[in-house]
């Protein structure tokens, strides 16, 4: 297209704007984010819609006890003080944790963070009886903090958690748990669909105003108790655009100045149109999570290993135009957790056909076996074509793979229930496919391999039981030292690799796109984003 | 309105060369001749397996060498997918059409030829799917009962079956009426010798007309539902659905992306507009 | 006349009772167990119990239906399995934006609609008939989701006159009816008037020529008529049919636009269904078909009741 040409229609597009303009003017900076979600998450304290919903409407307007560092993008981000200042397990019963809370911390809504709000928070999600007691914000959180056995107050700013047993890697389970505010839930009628569009956290933001399905607007939080963090944007508007190719339009068209994962066939044209790209190392990874209960086509090991051998990774790469990395396991082997499998992911069709004939299956006689997939949204890549092409590899080696394709929060309702509930065993599903967040130990290996956190108590979906894994992570639970625990880490992820517990396809890169008017946005190497680092 | 007495076989001969005179009629005809052989002898004439990708050549133009018309996002050759495609389009299309032609007539029939309460009783039955709008009709009905090719058919079937039955009703009830026919009655013929001899051959034709109509409306909604991710399941090859998938490669190879909803909106002209040819054809005994 | 608009709204509360019927029986075509459809699958038991009495799931299918339809009477639809939200305002929010769309699009496709087919009827066999026959062809051949992406391509990012997605810079809750706003609507709406305007077209055609080949016209134009009232005399005949076939078509779009606003993410009852069918938010889609409906049938009603007012041949009766 002609620049100069380009440049007029651009002005003739602005000229109503500039009208609409006058009323509105003043200095707010704002940033307008394109989210691949079907609807805002849920604003009320612990987010619905996936791991990928905390950095939208979790760790913007609410805090947890133990932070997840999310503004550093040059190294992997640790856990760091969040609402408590400190925390240490005591010596002489491992199982207990006292944590120091911050003071001087107030919610939105003016009143104090203590320690009683921190208790009325634990009752919120954990006590069925208490009457705060959220059950949808319950369903959230209550698998990501499976460790915690009971809870009390210390003093007014310290509380102490118990663990049904010790467990070295329960911090690593509370930047899930946020803290919303419990007077502001008195004062709006004790009416958690009310507290929705008034929510009252401790966070960066602010939530001025929730339409549902549309937008939630963000604004600053002046008084925000950790000047390092205080947002960069005045406003942060985000648009829920779950359809990828609308948001990449909404981006080319000026609409929105950031979005998440533009469809890499759009690249060219943005990168044409002068908007950035933005990508980093991310701990995720796009598997087949493969239920192994009686039944179940996947119960057999070679089958589950041929399935593994039947991907071209690297052709899902092309796929993705380079938005991704191939998969060795469940983390990449840069990772100190990744050990020495004896199992290698590769594409070797002769051996996976081998490995399926053993079982008594070629093309001709194909295993049966249906996936439920989602249509797309945060982390689930290209959902559809990659499932094709994986589809289409598996038929090769003689798996006939069939899909039930959901929306998103469906899936993680059929994750959350376990491959033996009746919604997927009963349907004769016997894998999922959902983009895994593998940030930290818990997240990464231990809630999907412990037999202790099989469905409903955990997400280990499929039912994985293998008593030498769990001996490991009773070693891990009681070890304190992280070059130990890292060890046996290795340990548990090669006996992942080599059970072929999932199949394992790529990494994401979690592509941001950027317009010229955003000067800053650091991406962390997380699926975590920090929207107090977005600059106009 | 249809004449007096069933119309003889001269009449459709009539209509016939109505029909090859007519140019337009011709040109549609040809060219769904062409689509229909394409998508019915696709297993023998298509260059390429539909299912089989390749990333190395995702998303070639139209030209490339071995792929005529290019290849999707999935390196599949696009023209084998298309052909492929045409089967599971246009049998959306054509069998729930198909399908209210045959239950529609035969209600409308039955109604019209019975009268009285229970005629009005069905008819009124009717009426309330006429309430609902018909692409509302058919995505709920998929909705609910889940999204699927069969689940589509059937949802597209029930919001044409009261359009047909309104059609066929109107016709029966008026030809009921008429002497002969009471003449037939008197004479101790059976119902159903009556409606076969007498009646049939007068509804068929408005009938008939009605439903070529309905082929393009069914196509388009058809193809709509899939483009919902309501019908046809990936990797089924099927207009709708390519249309959607290819949808984000409308930067980078827009001939591509704009083919399988060019084939759609062809396709659906040269249903109308064959529709209207038969429609004017038909007419002229009026 | 107060005899027919009385035998008319009649008729209408049956075909309404219909409608509600219907909708009631979408939970039970839903495969598995009605409860599922309405509950989360991970809802706590006291929901679901809850829930069950609360739909009288433990008696008969006519009791249930009696219980639903005295709270949908009410303005209760239940709750949104999904967002927890109450069906009745996700709904009547998003059915404002689907009727705005809805009407400007009927608006589009009935003005063009009638201007070309009295041009392409006055001008019976010209160029400007076969342009405006082809045209209308066109507009019910074409499948619009497929235009509306072209139509995005072209006008909102090669030529960035228009938004590509949304309703209005502030979301829908602040619609306003100023320039900047309408810009939004340009695209969706177009988009989904060419249906409209394809039929509107064939039908004033129809009317037209049809009208101009009778005898009186002849007649009157012979008689040295002015064309104004020739024209008056056509538009008086042709309004009430081109009235019950626009209504019919507003009708139409509020159903049809589920594929337009997928692909505008338009705010409206379209998009709503779309979640809810992915979601299996079975409540959510009930409320929106019987709201949808509901305004159907009152169209339908107020189409039927205009009508014999502004016909002249009824006037008589």
């Amino acid at each position: 297209m002609n620049p100069s040409k380009l440049k007029i229609s651009r002005w003739l597009a602005a000229l109503p704007l500039a009208f609409s303009l006058h009323a509105g003017l003043h200095a707010e900076t704002v940033a307008r984010y394109g989210i691949s979600m079907a609807d805002i998450p849920l604003t009320t304290g612990q987010p619905d819609r996936g791991a990928g919903a905390y950095q939208f409407t979790g760790h913007t307007l609410y805090d947890p006890l133990i932070a997840w560092e999310a503004n550093v993008g040059n190294r992997p981000g640790k856990l760091v003080p969040g609402l408590a200042t400190d925390w240490k397990v005591d010596a002489k019963d491992q199982k207990k944790w006292v944590f120091n809370l911050r003071k001087g911390v107030k919610f939105h809504d003016g009143s104090e963070f203590n320690a009683d709000a921190v208790i009325w928070n634990l009752d919120k999600v954990l006590a069925d009886k208490s009457p705060q007691f959220d059950a949808k914000q319950s369903a959230q959180v209550r698998p990501r903090i499976p460790s915690i056995a009971s809870y009390r107050k210390l003093g007014d700013y310290s509380v102490e958690i118990t663990t049904k047993e010790v467990d070295a890697l329960f911090p690593y389970q509370l930047p899930w748990f946020l803290v919303s505010s419990p007077s502001q839930w008195e004062k709006l009628g004790k009416d958690w669909n009310k507290v929705a569009s008034q929510p009252s956290g401790t966070g960066p933001f602010k939530l001025d105003k929730l339409v549902p399905r549309e937008r939630a607007d963000l604004v600053k939080n002046a008084g925000y108790w950790d000047k390092t963090r205080l947002p960069k944007t005045d406003r942060i508007v985000l648009l829920p655009i779950p359809d990828a190719m609308t948001r990449a339009n909404a981006l080319l068209n000026g609409q929105v100045d950031i979005i998440e994962t533009p469809p890499p066939d759009v690249l060219p044209q943005l990168k044409a149109g002068g908007f950035k790209l933005v990508q980093n190392v991310t701990p995720h990874v796009w598997p087949y999570h493969f239920s192994t209960y009686p039944g179940s086509p996947w119960t057999d090991i070679r089958v589950r290993k041929a399935a593994n051998l039947a991907i071209d990774r690297n052709a899902v790469v092309q796929l993705m135009s380079g938005l991704a990395t191939p998969a060795k396991g469940q983390v990449d082997v840069t990772s100190p957790w990744f050990g020495k499998p004896s199992f290698k992911l590769g594409y070797d069709v002769a051996a996976a056909r081998k490995l399926m004939a053993e079982a008594g299956y070629s093309q001709a006689k194909p295993l049966k076996a249906k996936v439920i997939i989602a249509q797309g949204g945060t982390g689930q890549m290209l959902s559809l074509p990659m499932n094709e092409f994986v589809q289409q590899s598996l038929a090769e080696v003689g798996i006939d793979v069939s899909f039930e394709v959901v929306e998103l929060e469906n899936l993680y309702r059929h994750w959350r229930s376990g491959a033996k509930a009746d919604i997927n065993a009963g349907k004769g599903i016997t894998a999922i496919n959902l983009g895994y967040v593998t940030a930290d130990p818990f997240y990464a290996i231990t809630r999907f391999t412990d037999s202790k956190y099989v469905a409903p108590n955990g997400v280990n979906w499929g039912g994985y039981n293998n008593p030498k894994v769990d001996a490991a992570l009773e070693k891990i639970r009681t070890t304190f030292d992280t070059k130990t625990q890292d060890g046996l880490l290795a340990f548990v992820h090669q006996s992942m690799v080599d059970d072929a517990q999932m199949l394992w396809v790529v990494h994401d890169v979690n592509p941001h796109a950027l317009s010229p008017k955003v000067k800053e946005f650091v991406q962390a190497q997380h699926w975590f984003q920090d929207l107090t680092t977005i600059r106009m | 309105m249809p004449a007096a007495s069933a119309p003889s076989r001269s009449y459709w001969a009539i209509v016939w060369r109505q029909l090859r005179r007519d140019p337009m009629a011709l040109a549609a005809a040809s060219v769904l001749l062409i689509i229909v052989a394409a998508a019915v002898f696709a297993p023998w004439l298509a260059p390429a397996d539909p299912y089989k990708a390749s990333m190395i050549k995702r998303l070639l133009p139209i030209g490339s060498a071995g792929f005529l018309l290019g290849t999707d996002e999935l390196g599949r050759d696009l023209l084998s997918r298309l052909m492929y495609g045409g089967r599971l389009s246009l049998l959306m299309g054509v069998v729930p059409v198909l399908a209210a032609f045959g239950i529609g007539t035969a209600i409308g029939l039955f109604a019209g030829y019975v009268g009285g309460k229970l005629n009005m009783i069905i008819m009124r039955v009717l009426d309330v799917f006429y309430a609902f709008p018909s692409v509302l009709l058919a995505v709920a009905i998929s909705g609910a009962l889940g999204p699927g090719m069969s689940n589509s058919l059937i949802a597209l079937t029930l919001v044409f079956v009261p359009q047909v039955v309104r059609v066929a009703e109107s016709v029966t009830t008026q030809v009921r009426q008429l002497d002969y026919i009471e003449a037939a009655r008197m004479s101790g013929a059976s119902a159903f010798s009556i409606i076969r001899v007498h009646v049939l051959g007068n509804v068929l034709g408005p009938v008939f007309v009605y439903a070529t109509g309905l082929l393009s409306v069914s196509m388009i909604l058809a193809s709509g539902l899939s483009f919902l991710g309501l019908g046809v399941k990936p990797p089924e090859p099927e207009w709708g659905l390519m249309l959607n998938t290819l949808r984000s490669a409308i930067y980078s190879n827009p001939w591509v992306a704009a083919l399988p909803g060019l084939l759609i909106f062809v396709t659906s002209i040269a249903f109308n507009l064959l529709a209207d040819s038969v429609r004017s054809a038909m007419d002229i005994r009026r | 006349m107060f005899a027919y608009i009385l035998k008319r709204l009649l008729y209408a509360i049956p075909i309404a009772l219909s409608v509600t019927v219907v909708s009631f029986i979408l939970v039970y075509l839903a495969p598995g167990d009605p409860l599922n459809a309405i509950a989360p699958a991970d809802a706590p038991e006291e929901v679901i119990t809850a829930l069950r009495s609360a739909y009288g799931l433990d008696q008969p299918v006519p009791v249930q239906y009696g219980l639903w339809l005295m709270r949908a009477v009410q303005g209760d639809l239940g709750l949104s399995i999904a967002t927890g939200r109450e069906v009745t305002s996700e709904v009547l929010s998003a059915v404002g934006n689907t009727l705005l769309l809805a009407g400007v699009a009927a608006l589009i496709g009935v003005v063009a609609g009638c201007i070309l087919g009295a041009l392409a009827g006055y001008r019976h066999g010209s160029w400007i008939d076969r342009l405006a026959t082809a045209l209308s062809v066109v507009g019910v051949s074409i499948p619009h989701y497929w235009l509306g992406l072209v139509l995005t391509i072209l006008f909102s990012i090669w030529q960035p006159w228009f938004p590509a997605m949304g309703a209005g810079p502030g979301g829908s809750s602040e619609w306003l009816w100023d320039l900047e706003h309408f810009r939004y609507l340009v695209l969706p709406a177009v988009t989904l008037s060419v249906i409209p305007m394809g039929i509107i077209t064939r039908t004033v055609r129809a009317l037209v020529a049809d009208m101009l080949a009778q005898e009186f016209v002849t007649a009157l134009r012979a008689r040295g008529l002015s064309g104004i009232a020739v024209f008056r005399h056509v538009a008086k005949n042709t309004a009430p049919t081109v009235l019950a076939v626009a209504g019919l078509q507003i009708g139409y779009l509020m159903g049809g636009s589920i594929l337009v606003e997928t692909v505008f993410a338009w705010p409206g009852t379209g998009f709503l269904l779309n979640t809810a069918i992915f979601q299996r938010d079975i409540p959510l889609l009930q409320g929106t078909i019987l709201v949808l409906c509901m305004f159907f049938v009152a169209l339908n009603l107020l189409v039927d009741i205009l009508q014999p007012l502004i016909d002249p041949r009824m006037g008589r009766a």
